[in-house]
């Protein structure tokens, strides 16, 4: 009998702790996101890195989109998919989702909105994870709004004073709510980055209609590395 | 949604399989976040801190940030790394 349960129970085992790593493997994986804001240290005067920034994030989602198609269609086998929830089991996978809205901010919203909208899913998300995890539901996201407000207030800081305040506080209660989001077929991870985006495109509209000029400098610069 | 449906898909491959894919993108999960904020507080202190341009400020503040953020997570998966291949080893 101790030999039967002996490997079961260490089976079980690896189970458990293959189970533990996959939920840090998932936040490295989001706080790994945070690097794609280099995007902007790359300069746009040069050619072949203009080239680069044009085709390479659109390149990666549709790869990522077609591997995605094909393993919810089981052309590839799932297994080869490290981390994956059961609920992505007949869904594609939140990363598709993660990277369609990082993609969507860098090409259609200014660096000051998608800085801490990539900041928010990448950091905050896993950081709200977390809390939840050990706190509870509202605490989690008392802690993801302080977290979010932190991203917005670093990267609109050359705004005029109210315009920082009321952009950071937009911002972040857009980021909490798209994080609120439960859908099977809308990922959080997408909304987390859309919802203060919009949210803020819309008041940066409303405020320049009124004649007054919101969007602060931005934060990264090209960089003058010699490529 | 329910706990069942956020539990992670189990795979019956080996779990020293599994393991590979983790190895496979753990350097580039923590060397590339580490490179950027090292990228970002190097322009800071090149363009910034040493011409006394304020305007850089902000790249120092993301740099840390970005730097931060990643070690949070990255340690703990780590230390749940080591300790995984010293059980399957």
């Amino acid at each position: 009998m101790k030999r039967v349960m002996a490997p079961i129970s260490s089976t079980k085992k690896k189970l458990q702790s293959l189970d533990f790593d996959a939920h840090w493997y998932r936040r490295v994986f989001h706080a790994f996101g945070s690097s794609f804001v280099v995007y902007y240290m790359l300069p746009d005067t040069i050619e072949w890195i203009a080239f680069l920034k044009m085709w390479v994030p659109i390149s990666v989602l549709t790869l990522a989109f077609f591997l995605e198609i094909a393993r919810v269609q089981g052309v590839i086998s799932g297994s080869h998919f490290f981390g994956l929830r059961m609920y992505e089991q007949k869904r594609v996978g939140s990363y598709l989702f993660f990277a369609s809205g990082i993609v969507i901010l860098l090409y259609f919203f200014p660096q000051q909105i998608a800085v801490p909208c990539i900041l928010c899913a990448c950091l905050a998300d896993p950081i709200m994870g977390e809390a939840r995890y050990r706190f509870g539901k509202k605490e989690a996201y008392a802690i993801g709004f302080l977290v979010c407000l932190l991203f917005f207030v670093v990267t609109w800081y050359k705004a005029d004073l109210w315009v920082m305040m009321v952009a950071a506080f937009i911002g972040s209660i857009g980021a909490v709510l798209g994080e609120s989001v439960n859908a099977w077929w809308l990922d959080d991870d997408f909304m987390i980055q859309l919802t203060p985006a919009l949210l803020l495109l819309m008041f940066l509209i409303g405020v320049e209609a009124m004649g007054v000029t919101a969007l602060p400098e931005p934060i990264i610069y090209p960089s003058l590395l010699p490529w | 949604m329910n706990t069942t449906k956020m539990e992670y898909i189990k795979s019956n491959l080996e779990s020293k399989k599994l393991l590979r894919t983790e190895l496979l993108f753990t350097p580039m999960l923590i060397l590339v976040p580490s490179l950027v904020s090292i990228f970002l507080i190097n322009d800071w202190y090149v363009r910034g801190f040493m011409q006394g341009n304020a305007a850089f400020d902000g790249e120092l503040m993301l740099g840390i940030i970005i730097f931060i953020g990643n070690m949070l997570f990255d340690i703990p998966f780590l230390r749940f790394l080591v300790k995984k291949r010293r059980v399957t080893e």
